[in-house]
This record gives structure tokens, sequence and C-alpha cells, in this order.
């Protein structure tokens, strides 16, 4: 469904992404990971047109296209079918949960009012934040936010969200209320592509793992395999480093 | 106190009072605004990164910044009919005033709008908005309430600073002290009164701008009425 051929991005000199192929079939749960630096995140940012990558293709659909070559128009039209999930949130400072949420429907997609009302106060339900409706995001904790964040998007009714690190900025024990809404999305068959470092999550919920490694796919594998017989050194070493951490916060 | 400067300070009250009303009040409001909307678009080409003008901006800033505003005033009302060019000296007092304060004004908008975040443009984008109805409804909304004290704070001194136009024969309320103090030769009172009424004056623009800032706050939390309407 969504697919990037051949993406080079350099900040400056720094060559962060060195040729990356990376393709997402509908209703999968991609996670990707690998260490700081590696280009997660800035793959990421160049999928949903935030960076601008030098060199490569992308496809989405019947949509195909050099990156480099992309019109402000269609960047708007190819960012309608993905929903945003950011490390910090971002929710609208000077917007309630509630307003969060309407902006999308009611400014960039014209829902009539009665049918977005609806929208927005479904998918605040569905993450739990109803309650939370009117408050603005400074009166709600990193894990509130980051559930309204996720009913924002998903409001919009992308056909993949691209979740960047959701859990990184929050208290470890706000953690788990914006992964349980992530895995009830999953089981709902939400195409998903999650850039994080939740070990669990990715082991659990995700049908493949993407392991980058400075700057390239490493590894692109179903997820039980990734696991259980990895492919080489450096993903052993990882693998060692992470879930380790992972067995010693449980 | 002898009843001679008593009578004197209470005739000339109202008098000068009514050259508060009638210039320099007049006088900050126009410039206010007309600072106001330069110093935005001179912010918004430096922001928005438009070539020409973005030059243009940062040199018309660094000259009006950079040169006291008495020998701008100057130069507009007394330097530039040699040229050709006479203005009387009410509009010559708003051209010069205006522009110097359009300098800074949009340095102080320029910075309010950088202090957004940028993560609020990149959501923004990602929920489909342009850039004019980010920059509408989310950044400038969002910079307003930063800007907001140090845009007060330039009315209040724009108010005393009005006093300089008395140098160019504009009859405001300090040109109206000199001339009653010259007639009784009483310039400390005369003057110390001017002194209080500019002090009324930003008095009132004090408790003005501390509403405003309240009302400019994110509501707190008005339990719940979409809560209400869905349950």
């Amino acid at each position: 469904m969504l697919e990037v051929k051949n993406l080079h991005k350099k900040f400056g000199s720094v060559e962060i992404l060195k040729g990356i192929h990376f393709h997402i079939n509908k209703g999968e749960v991609v996670a990707v990971l690998g260490s700081s630096g590696s280009g997660k995140t800035t793959l990421l940012r160049c999928l949903s047109f935030l960076e601008k990558a030098d060199h490569g293709e992308i496809i989405f659909d019947d949509f195909h296209k050099d990156i480099t070559q992309i019109r402000p128009k269609e960047i708007r039209q190819l960012r309608m079918k993905m929903g945003f999930v950011f490390q910090n949130y971002n929710l609208f400072r000077n917007k309630t949960a509630f307003q969060n949420v309407m902006e999308g429907l009611r400014i960039a997609q014209k829902v009539p009012e009665p049918q977005a009302k609806e929208i927005a106060v479904n998918t605040l339900k569905k993450v739990g934040m109803l309650e939370r409706s009117d408050y603005y995001p400074d009166q709600l904790s990193g894990g509130q936010q980051q559930r309204v964040a996720i009913a924002r998007a998903i409001a919009l009714s992308p056909k993949v969200i691209l979740f960047d690190e959701p859990t990184s900025a929050l208290d470890p024990e706000l953690t788990g209320e914006v992964l349980d809404v992530m895995k009830m999305l999953a089981r709902e068959g939400t195409t998903m592509v999650v850039v994080t470092h939740e070990m669990g999550f990715a082991q659990e919920v995700a049908n493949r793992i993407i392991f980058m490694d400075g700057g390239r796919i490493a590894a692109d594998q179903p997820s039980k395999e990734f696991f259980t017989s990895p492919q080489d050194e450096n993903i052993k070493r990882f693998l060692r480093r992470t879930l380790a951490d992972y067995d010693y916060t449980i | 106190m002898s009843e001679r400067l008593l009578d004197i300070l209470l005739s000339s009250f109202p008098k000068l009072l009514l050259a508060c009303l009638r210039a320099t009040i007049p006088l900050t409001v126009i410039i206010f605004a007309v600072s106001l909307v330069l110093g935005f678009l001179l912010a918004l080409v430096q922001i928005m990164d438009i070539k020409g003008l973005k030059r243009f901006a940062r040199i018309y800033i660094w000259i009006f910044r950079g040169t006291p505003l008495l020998v701008q005033l100057y130069i507009i009302f007394f330097g530039l009919p040699s040229i050709g060019i006479t203005l009387d000296a009410f509009p010559a007092a708003v051209i010069a005033f205006s522009l110097n304060n359009a300098a800074y004004n949009s340095e102080t908008i320029r910075s309010a709008i950088l202090s957004v975040p940028q993560g609020q443009t990149e959501a923004g984008y990602m929920v489909g908005l342009n850039y004019r109805q980010i920059m509408m409804r989310i950044v400038l909304p969002q910079a307003a309430r930063v800007a907001f004290p140090t845009l007060s704070n330039s009315v209040i001194s724009l108010t005393k600073d009005t006093s300089l136009v008395a140098s160019i024969t504009v009859v405001e309320l300090f040109k109206t002290a000199q001339r009653i103090a010259s007639v009784y030769f009483e310039p400390f009172a005369l003057y110390c009164e001017a002194a209080l009424i500019y002090l009324l004056l930003n008095t009132l623009l004090t408790f003005l701008q501390s509403y405003l800032e309240k009302k400019l706050v994110w509501k707190p939390v008005e339990r719940t009425k979409h809560f209400t309407k869905a349950a």
C-alpha cells in the first residue's frame, strides 16, 4: 500500500538514510527498531514529508512519483491518507482536546459540524478521553495528551498511521495506557508503522520488524523470526541490550 | 502651597487633560495601530522567508532601531521640506513614530511567532491544514499571547514618548504644560502636573493590560459541554 524506494537523506554532510527500501501492506503493524541515530525517525519524517528527502520514490496505492519532484498539493493529498503521532504529542495548545480532534475534520476535510462532532466524540470515547474533552493540553498528563493525539489522528480515518516513538516522552507508568490504545488499534486491523523502543510492544503486537542500523535496513523479518533467530551480530547485540532492559523493568 | 499656585494648577488641569484627550491619546492610538500592522508585515516577510522583502525588513529594522527617535522626527519634519516634502506637524509625528515603533514591534512579533514550537506547525500539516490555516488558527493565536505583554509595554512607552513631538510644535499634553509654565513662570509645578497626568493615563493602561491578559489565557475548564451532550 505504502512504499518507498531507494530513499536518501543527508543533514549537512551527515548521511542519515543511505538508500532505504520500505513497504507496508494494508492491515500490517510494522515496528521500526534500531539504536538512536540509526535513521528511524528520519525515515518516518521523510514518509510524511516533514523532511524533504534528497532522493527516492514514493508509492501510495496507485500514486507513484519521484519523491523530490512531488508538488505541495500532492503532499497534502498524501498526508490526508496518513495519520502521524508525534513523540511529544504536539496537541494544539490553544485548543481543547475536543477542538484538537475537530480541527482536521472541520477545516481540512470539511466534514459538516454534526457529523464531525459525532466522530470526535466517538474517537475520544475510544481512547478513553471523552471525560476530558474540554481540557486544554496543559491540563492533561503526557499519557492523556498522547491518547488525544491518537484520537486526532484516527478521527481523520487515515489509511496508515505513523507513530514516532509515541511513548518515549512519557513517564514509565504512563506508557501502558498509550500502548493499550495502540494494541486496540492493531486488533482492529489498523495499518501502523511504529518507531519504538518498546520491545514488548514490538514482540507482542507487530507482525513485522524492520531493524535499522547506520541508515540502512539491516533486517526486515516477521516479528517472531526476528526475536527468535536474529540474523547478525549487530542485531544480537541490540537485542541483548534492549531485552535485558525489558526484563529488568519487569 | 500658595493660593496662587493652587489656582494655576487647578485651572490648568482641564487644559492639560484636554490636550491629553485631543492629542496625546489620539497620537498613541493611531501610532500603535499603524505600527502594529507594519510591524506584523515586517515580521511576516521574515518568517515566510520572502527573498527581497526579508532583506528589506532587516535593513529597515537596522536603521530605525539604530538611530534616535528624536533625530528621525527632526529629519521628517524639518529635513524633508528641503527636498520638497513638507508635512504638517501632526502627520509628521505619526509617520516618524509609526515607522520607528514598527521596527520594534516587528521584532516582538517575530520572536513571538518563533516561540511557537515547530511541532505545532507539523501537527497542523499532518491533520491536513495548509500554511495559511496553520498560521491563522494555530500559530498566531499562540504567538499573540506571547507578544501581548511586550506590546503592552511598548504602548506604555509610546504614551510617554509622544511628549517628544512637543519639539516639532504639536500641541499635546507636554507642549501645553510648557506654554502654561512659561506664562506663569512655574515650571516645577506644571511639569509635575503633566507627569501626574501621564501617570494616570498609564495606570489606566496597566489595568487594561492585566484585564486583557486574563482574557487572553486559554480558558480554564468549563465542565463539560461536549461530555454532557454525548452522554
